[in-house]
């Protein structure tokens, strides 16, 4: 099918589009399987719009009407015209416009993108292949530009143009790595991102762990994992008591003081997935003398903000609960836990929407864990840390912000096997679960995610331990962002990576713990060799 | 007739000026503040541009006097602008022909500003025949010949590419092609004009004396007059095409992925910020147009949508 793909396929072709033979699929040094599609059932094939591929991330309605498909088409024309608003679309607009406007069709950014890579170079996943859609169906249906179809190419607006736009806007994990490489400035990234909002904004189709699972449950429950505040404010208790018994040194996890120097905001998820992070985060603030607090307020006990993957309003909502939280309490500033896209919602996107007088200055944690460790502050011993260590670079903290050296005088210091991975630093890779995919399992995600969005990083790791792959040596992979190591961690556990491998994973903070000499040796559990370790 | 060419003339080069000052009104318009979309590495971050790093990566940033390096931008442009560097780092194969293409209309344009400081220099009284004025002369007919066989084998070079490439031709529109013919068409009948009149600069000098003086004199090779013809149209087609990026990318790159301005440090985004978030927004979505009523991006933002309201 790749060979032949053409734009207007969209529109045109019945039924599924586009399969991903799996045998196209680059294989790779570590042992990582290709998991098998499984079918859509009759039933979603007659109730949902599963035509693009072997995913369905929006689970579209199928219409059943002439009528049904109409209003899809005019819902999404609806959209489109508001998008490009500066009421309704102040925030992006400028972006938008360059893009949709000045892309010279020279295909620069196929090559910097992970999927078009490891899905064989299918054409779909062209990081330009979305986009050209895109400016098609609006250069012709809502610019109504004279000569449209003979200067852009031509396009058809059928609702399965729509439910086909609205899937490929999830063929992306926006790691805007092809923004990076265009020679003109056009975002192929920014423009998947447009579309989601689109989707969402004015059609309300969005995937149900971003939104329904996602923000609403971020703003109704307090976190998007569903933690009330008394729930967060037990649970973190005890993850005190357990992990003084693990580490042999007292640990108190501070809510709510009111006048502290700092409000670090975690990803809640690291609460209930990795008790080790939020740990390491009270052990180390606490042995460093930091005045800080966690809050209880609800939502600013949850530093996701999965309005960025897609819907600026709910980006907004939760970005300003966070700020008034920390004003609330009056501290000097919030620092911002191991989650990528908590970093750039709150200090990069929040810049231009929250009005200042709202704003309380934020900090990566990984600058501060840096002032720490470089102060002397606490007492490590690297040789803990003796075993071959590599660094993944989250791309909304790294090409997105620009914090690439901080983590790596931290690891420099302490880990004295670290290596670099191939790529690295701004030309990372995305880990595969970026934009909102780590979280999501159903309908093929997870296996889209372990066959081709996630295959680049694991190619990655591989390289950078090539000289110890295998079980004898064990090897830290440092992911110090939430979402990428739920991502890694199922690659790992799908393959049984631990323990062919022996690869342990986890954040920046549970390698600086391992390393503190007032700490029981072995924090860092490599699960390949745990009766070893035990 | 000869009116009618002058007349073109003073209209290609009014047309784009005015389509280029459209676009650029069009982009400022387009918002009071975009949110800030960065993209790194931003070359004014001085020596954290090596390795893509930001300001961001100090300690408390916003205490700290803000420090832009000018220089690392204008570098980064010009690496830009003049080795066309990002494509030749990731698209090598599109770059060996568009590099050519590209010198080609910098030789060209470059020739045209020269010729226009020479037919100045003229008006105020260098004589034309004199010592400097063939030495100008000797270098822009240099800058000709090069400049059209760029464009030429650039242009055939990236029919070619687009034609045999399977991913490229897939994206490539009747617009591509015919951009490119033109551009050929415009390089062939300059080389032409430079093959059979004594000198291309004299008569690039005549004609812009003349359109300066306002003297309508007729042209002397109809080679040359068909090569501005097609000038006066590429002078008008190409900002409303997306080669308008030839100044749009000043914009693309350093407003947008080197836009990296916080609002800490500019009194006049604190001031936008508030003006913007007053606008009205007419979102269908349940979860932001919820009971309906008109509603700015203040009460958007200060909804919660999973609150049931109390009656």
């Amino acid at each position: 099918m790749k060979d032949n793909l053409r734009l207007t396929d969209v529109s045109t072709v019945e039924g599924q589009m586009v399969s991903i033979d799996l045998k196209e699929i680059p294989e790779l040094a570590v042992d990582m399987h290709t998991m098998p599609w499984k079918p859509f059932t009759d039933e979603q094939k007659e109730n949902t719009a599963c035509i693009l591929d072997e995913v369905s991330v929006l689970n579209i309605p199928k219409p059943k009407s002439r009528e049904e498909e109409e209003e899809l088409v005019n819902k999404f024309l609806s959209g489109m015209r508001k998008l490009f608003t500066k009421e309704n679309n102040w925030t992006f607009l400028p972006m938008l416009e360059t893009s949709m406007d000045y892309c010279a069709q020279c295909n620069s950014c196929s090559e910097a993108c992970h999927l078009y890579e490891m899905s064989g170079e299918n054409e779909m996943y062209r990081p330009n292949f979305r986009s050209e859609i895109f400016r098609r169906i609006y250069k012709q249906y809502v610019k109504k530009e004279p000569l449209a179809k003979w200067r852009y190419g031509d396009m058809d607006l059928n609702w399965k143009t729509v439910a086909r736009l609205g899937e490929l806007a999830y063929r992306c994990n926006l790691c805007r790595r092809c923004a990076q490489t265009c020679p003109i400035g056009v975002d192929n990234g920014l423009l998947a991102r447009e579309i989601r909002k689109l989707f969402s904004q004015e059609m309300g189709i969005y995937p149900r762990e971003l939104h329904e699972r996602g923000t609403m449950n971020h703003m109704k429950a307090g976190s998007s994992t569903g933690m009330t505040p008394e729930v967060v404010k037990e649970n973190v208790e005890f993850i005190d008591e357990d992990y003084t018994e693990i580490t042999g040194v007292g640990i108190h996890t501070p809510f709510d003081v009111q006048g502290a120097d700092i409000m670090l905001l975690h990803n809640a998820g690291e609460i209930m997935a990795w008790p080790e992070n939020i740990a390491s985060f009270s052990l180390i603030f606490q042995e460093a003398g930091l005045s800080w607090t966690l809050s209880s307020k609800a939502l600013a006990y949850d530093g996701v903000n999965y309005g960025v993957f897609y819907d600026d309003a709910q980006t907004a909502r939760i970005a300003l609960q966070h700020m008034m939280a920390a004003k609330e309490l009056g501290v000097k500033k919030i620092v911002i836990g191991e989650c990528g896209h908590a970093h750039k919602a709150l200090t990069v996107i929040a810049d231009r929407v929250i009005p200042f007088e709202y704003q309380v200055p934020r900090e990566s944690c990984y600058v501060t864990l840096r002032d720490i460790v470089m102060s002397g502050r606490l007492k490590l011993d690297p040789s803990r840390n003796n075993f071959p260590v590599t660094l993944h670079d989250p791309c909304n903290v790294v090409r997105l912000m620009g914090i690439v050296e901080p983590q790596r005088e931290i690891i420099r210091k302490i880990a004295p096997q670290f290596r670099e991975m191939p790529h690295h630093g701004v030309d990372n890779y995305c880990c595969g679960g970026g934009s909102g995919f780590a979280i999501m399992t159903r309908n093929n995600i997870e296996q889209w995610r372990g066959n081709i969005s996630g295959r680049k990083k694991m190619w990655q790791i591989a390289e950078a331990f090539k000289d110890c792959l295998g079980p004898e040596t064990r090897k830290y992979i440092c992911a110090p962002c939430s979402n990428c190591k739920g991502q890694i961690r199922e690659i790992l556990e799908h393959n049984d990576l631990y323990t062919k491998n022996n690869f342990a994973y986890g954040g920046l903070v549970e390698l600086i713990v391992n390393a503190m000499t007032n700490v029981e040796p072995g924090f860092i559990k490599f699960e390949g060799e745990e009766g070893a370790e035990d | 007739m000869t009116i009618l060419f002058y007349i073109l003339g003073y209209l290609a080069v009014a047309g784009f000026i005015c389509m280029a000052y459209l676009k650029i009104r069009s982009y400022m318009a387009a918002s009071p503040l975009h949110v800030r979309w960065e993209l790194y590495p931003v070359p004014h971050e001085g020596s954290k541009t090596v390795y893509g790093g930001s300001f961001m990566e100090e300690k408390d940033w916003w205490t700290q006097p803000r420090h832009i390096s000018h220089w690392g931008d204008i570098k980064a442009l010009l690496t830009e602008v003049l080795f066309l560097h990002a494509t030749f780092e990731h698209n090598i194969k599109l770059w060996v022909r568009s590099y050519p293409f590209h010198v080609g209309m910098y030789m060209l344009m470059g020739g045209t500003i020269i010729v226009l400081c020479a037919a100045f220099a003229q008006l105020f009284g260098l004589n034309p025949q004199g010592g400097l004025m063939l030495f100008v002369g000797n270098v822009i007919n240099a800058m000709v010949l090069v400049g059209t066989l760029c464009i030429i084998i650039g242009g055939i070079g990236l029919i070619e590419r687009r034609r045999n490439d399977d991913g490229l031709r897939r994206y490539s529109t009747p617009e591509h092609y015919f951009n490119l013919v033109i551009f050929i068409v415009f390089g062939l009948l300059g080389l032409a004009a430079w093959a059979f009149s004594p000198s291309y600069f004299e008569l690039a000098r005549t004609f812009i004396y003349n359109l300066i003086t306002l003297n309508f004199a007729p042209q002397t090779s109809m080679l040359f007059s068909l090569h501005l013809l097609v000038g006066f149209f590429l002078l008008i087609w190409i900002p409303m095409t997306h080669m308008g990026h030839v100044f749009m990318k000043y914009f693309t790159y350093h407003d947008i992925r080197w836009g990296d301005e916080p609002t800490s440090y500019s009194e006049k985004n604190k001031q936008k910020i508030l003006e913007a978030l007053k606008f009205n927004v007419t979102w269908s979505a349940k979860h932001i147009s919820g009971d309906g009523a008109p509603k700015s991006w203040v009460d958007v933002a200060t909804t919660n949508p999973t609150e049931k309201k109390e009656d």
